[in-house]
């Protein structure tokens, strides 16, 4: 059978952008840790805390993380169906939407154009960009899949079917807003459902975006890098279906003790919990896959990447469902706890992921080996080590500043003031930000190790040249 | 029992027996040989 | 079955995907915001509060403070009554918040005089030092657009009179965040319901010890009082205080319960110990005297 001829020029493009827009998120973060710290390094009115935060998280989640599924799902769709791209015109029109839309949104977010919605913040005109966007991308994926040559259909399609719908749907319902100009809307819903569409909503961005798309990549990129199979398809296939029909059912345990009603916070609260089976189904699929390989996580280090990537996943997967259940809600909500929480999510397992996808694409799309393996290496511990002072610092400040919060006298007045206990805060506030800026550094090796590659790597053999398809 | 009692129970017994039917029709023997093949297609030089 | 046919798979996801959504996300509009959780007291945003609102969502500062206070005792303690549904019916977007760096401000409508935000928004490591909320004094220069808010009020369906319009003329957009401010969480009289009555005798614990403690009792003043009466109780936003005027238990009331509607923050939280050391410092301060 002829090879066919894949396109991997749209791939090149989405990893180059990819990595720009996560080194900016990643910056983005670094200065709002500072700020949080050091309050004189606010500049109004567009440099300041409350508008760059948004710039931070929104960068993080849409910028890396999407720009990383785009370029990932576009590689793996077309060597999953064994067939080429359906509409490279698309694709070609997609980068320069995703790119628009990202740059629109993160000046608008600077000009104060905001819903204030967590991970919704754009305003509408850039929602409509943003559906465009995602419909031009699922038609391409999903004609793909449908006149592919290979008639078997992995895992991770499975996963990246589920998350094109499943961000569809999401991102149109909370986007439902009353406009009153070009840059100003009122949501659709009011107090209380606004708060449980949009926790629905942000809740299972973390699934759709987060989750489900990472999961594709780990299980492509595993059996790729170790050239063993995974240990079960159907333990894969059960883990699927599972997850994202139970995902759906907890937002509101962002919503624990709040006027939500009490029902709808409690089967968020059951299905949290039911969450860690199929969360862990993957976790120990790909454990199992590493049998007999163990050896691997010490010689290369795509292993490294995915296997500890795993790993903070299966940790994720157990703190989550703990924080659902009402009495550790009342006790680490709000607080710093929380944040720890979350990058360990994205830090930990959404960009090693996206590292090893991105250490194992490169050479195949450019043909060259990787510039140097001990840079890779060292990009591997900056990362580990600057995401660990990340959370750690912030579990224990969590910890602190929760008991303090509910800390009482014996006459049942409370122990602490709300300044005694924020003040306790700051050295803590101060080890995140260095934690974060380790990991910056393991972000800066890494494009230098993928720049010197492209610009000097060594060519490689003929088999990866053919992967890469380049004519 | 009222009908919302007896709604939410059928609701559970009903996802729970679907989820079970998903199980069996993964695992069945039968089922063994196309339902790894994937792993093996996915390894292919590309 | 599916296994090998993408648009059924597809189509199963999707129907997997619904389920959970419409049990709930969809279902609960059927109990929130209906008549069951209508509190009559909670009125629509005026022109300018709305002002003030929009101005809040447009400068973050929901990503530092939460609006919605848990029945928990602690929470309760520290930021007043737990927060109802039918106080957000007016809300769009909530603005609940997923983070405390700052505190709550659900209830912070009638907890301080307007004097008190206004000196706050414009600096305020120059009340709470250690603050690391940046300042907002620029908010000053900005005025407010009396076309656009009409727009606005029309699109939220909410009443309001052309005079309330005129009247957004020269205020600015500090202004409007104050007004928002004042308004939050008061729409219920929950500070009369919430007052603490003090039982038995009071008896002050540090009779004559008036002069030996007074450097640990100032520390206590200036951390929560100074910034209303002056470091040296010379008064600013609250009025001068000469402790010889009041008995020791008319003073420690007073700051226990605090005048609600004069400005006056009730401090019964500290606990009955840290009010009378305070009680004690205001009594016995002599300007000149006692500190430099
Ligand atoms: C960087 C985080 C941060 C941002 C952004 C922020 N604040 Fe604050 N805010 C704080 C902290 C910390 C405190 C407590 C110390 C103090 O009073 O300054 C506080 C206190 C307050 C208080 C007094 C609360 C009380 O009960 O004493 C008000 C009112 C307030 N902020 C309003 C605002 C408004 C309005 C904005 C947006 C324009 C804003 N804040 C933005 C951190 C922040
Ligand atoms: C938010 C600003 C503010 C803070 C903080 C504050 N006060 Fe006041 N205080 C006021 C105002 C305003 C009044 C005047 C109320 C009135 O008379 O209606 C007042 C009145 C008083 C009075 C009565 C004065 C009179 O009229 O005779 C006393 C005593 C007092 N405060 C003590 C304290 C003490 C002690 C503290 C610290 C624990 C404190 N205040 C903190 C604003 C404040
Ligand atoms: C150097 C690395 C990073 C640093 C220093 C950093 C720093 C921060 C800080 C200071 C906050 C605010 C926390 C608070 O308000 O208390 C934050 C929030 C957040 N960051 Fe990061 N971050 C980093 C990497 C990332 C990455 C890679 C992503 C996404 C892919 C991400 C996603 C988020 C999200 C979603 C939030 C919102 C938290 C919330 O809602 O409570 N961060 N980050
Ligand atoms: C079984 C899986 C998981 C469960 C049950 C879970 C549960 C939770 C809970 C209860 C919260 C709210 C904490 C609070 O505010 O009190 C939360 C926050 C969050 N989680 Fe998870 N989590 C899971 C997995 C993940 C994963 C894999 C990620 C990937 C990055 C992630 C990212 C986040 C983010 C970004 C937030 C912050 C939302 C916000 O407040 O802004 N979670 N999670």
């Amino acid at each position: 059978m002829e090879k066919p001829v894949y396109n991997t020029d749209i791939v090149r493009s989405f990893v180059h952008w990819s990595l720009l827009w996560g080194l900016v998120a990643i910056l983005v973060g670094v200065i709002v840790s500072l700020q949080m710290v050091e309050p004189d390094l606010n500049f109004p009115p567009y440099l300041t805390f409350g508008r760059l935060r948004p710039i931070h998280t929104n960068a993080g989640i849409y910028g890396w993380g999407v720009g990383v599924i785009f370029a990932t799902f576009i590689y793996m769709v077309q060597r999953l169906c064994k067939t080429p791209l359906w509409s490279n015109k698309l694709a070609k029109f997609q980068l320069w939407f995703f790119n628009a839309t990202i740059i629109a949104s993160a000046i608008t977010l600077l000009l104060g154009y905001t819903t204030s919605k967590e991970y919704h913040e754009m305003e509408w005109p850039i929602d409509v960009m943003v559906v465009i966007l995602w419909v031009v991308f699922a038609v391409n994926i999903l004609m793909t899949i449908l006149k592919r040559q290979e008639e078997q259909m992995y895992i991770s399609l499975w996963y990246m079917m589920a998350a094109l719908v499943g961000v569809a749907i999401l991102y149109l319902v909370n986007a439902a807003a009353l406009p009153v100009s070009l840059f100003k809307s009122y949501s659709a819903y009011a107090g209380t459902n606004d708060a449980n569409v949009h926790w629905w909503f942000g809740h299972n961005a973390v699934a759709m975006a987060l989750t489900a798309p990472p999961l594709a990549m780990f299980y492509y990129f595993l059996p790729k890098t170790t050239g063993v199979p995974i240990y079960s398809h159907r333990l894969s296939i059960i883990a699927f279906w599972s997850l994202i029909f139970m995902y759906l059912w907890t937002g509101a345990h962002h919503l624990l003790w709040t006027p939500v009603p009490d029902w709808v916070q409690t089967l968020a609260m059951a299905f949290s919990v039911m969450l860690i089976a199929p969360s862990w189904g993957s976790v120990f699929n790909g454990y199992l896959s590493m049998n007999g390989q163990w050896h691997q996580m010490k010689e290369n280090y795509l292993v490294k990447f995915l296997i500890i990537g795993l790993t903070f996943y299966g940790l994720q997967t157990l703190q989550g469902p703990m924080q659902a259940i009402r009495s550790f809600s009342a006790f680490i909500h709000y607080t710093d706890w929380v944040p720890a929480h979350i990058h360990m999510g994205t830090m930990g397992w959404v960009s090693m992921i996206s590292y090893a996808s991105i250490y194992y694409l490169v050479p195949r799309i450019y043909g060259r080996e990787l510039y140097s393996v001990p840079l890779a290496n060292m990009h591997f511990w900056l990362t580990l080590v600057g995401q660990l002072v990340w959370s750690i610092s912030l579990w224990v400040a969590g910890v602190l500043q929760a008991g303090m919060w509910n800390a009482t006298n014996s006459d049942g007045s409370l122990t602490y003031t709300f300044m005694e206990t924020m003040v306790e805060m700051y050295p803590y506030w101060w080890a995140r930000a260095a934690g974060g800026f380790i990991f910056f550094l393991g972000i800066i090796i890494f494009i230098y190790n993928l720049f010197m590659t492209v610009r000097k790597g060594k060519d490689v053999v003929a088999p990866i040249v053919t992967a890469a398809g380049r004519n | 029992m009222d009908w919302a009692a007896i709604l939410y129970l059928g609701v559970t017994f009903g996802l729970f027996a679907i989820f079970v039917a998903i199980v069996i029709h993964t695992c069945r023997d039968k089922h063994k040989e196309t339902g790894e093949a994937p792993k093996y297609t996915m390894l292919e030089d590309d | 079955m599916w296994e090998k046919k993408p648009l059924l798979l597809i189509a199963l996801a999707t129907a997997a995907i619904l389920v959970g959504t419409t049990i709930t996300m969809v279902l609960p509009f059927a109990w929130v915001n209906t008549e069951t959780d209508r509190i009559a007291s909670v009125t629509p945003y005026t022109p300018l509060q709305q002002e003030g609102r929009d101005i809040y969502i447009r400068e973050g500062c929901n990503n530092c403070h939460t609006q919605t206070i848990r029945p928990l005792v602690t929470e309760v303690l520290r930021y007043g009554d737990y927060s109802k549904s039918g106080e957000f019916v007016y809300d769009r977007p909530f603005l609940w918040g997923s983070k405390r760096t700052g505190p709550d401000l659900a209830r912070i409508g009638g907890k301080y005089p307007d004097a008190w935000h206004y000196k706050h928004m414009d600096s305020p490591r120059s009340m709470v030092p250690k603050s690391n909320m940046y300042d907002y004094a620029w908010l000053r220069k900005s005025t407010l657009d009396p076309v656009m808010s009409e727009r606005k009020m029309k699109v939220l369906g909410f009443p309001y009179t052309q005079e309330q319009l005129a009247q957004l003329k020269g205020k600015n957009e500090l202004d409007a965040v104050v007004a928002y401010l004042q308004k939050l969480g008061s729409d219920i009289a929950w500070r009369k319901a919430a007052e603490v009555t003090i039982v038995g005798e009071l008896k002050n614990p540090y009779p004559d010890t008036a002069h030996r403690s007074m450097e640990e009792w100032e520390v206590i003043y200036s951390e929560h009082c100074a910034a209303c009466h002056g470091g040296h109780l010379e008064g600013e936003i609250g009025p001068h205080l000469d402790g010889a005027n009041y008995t020791d238990e008319e003073l420690f009331s007073l700051i226990f319960n605090g005048i609600p509607d004069g400005g006056m923050p009730a401090f019964s939280s500290l606990g009955t110990n840290k009010v009378w050391k305070i009680t004690n410092f205001v009594k016995y301060y002599v300007q000149g005297e006692d500190h430099p």
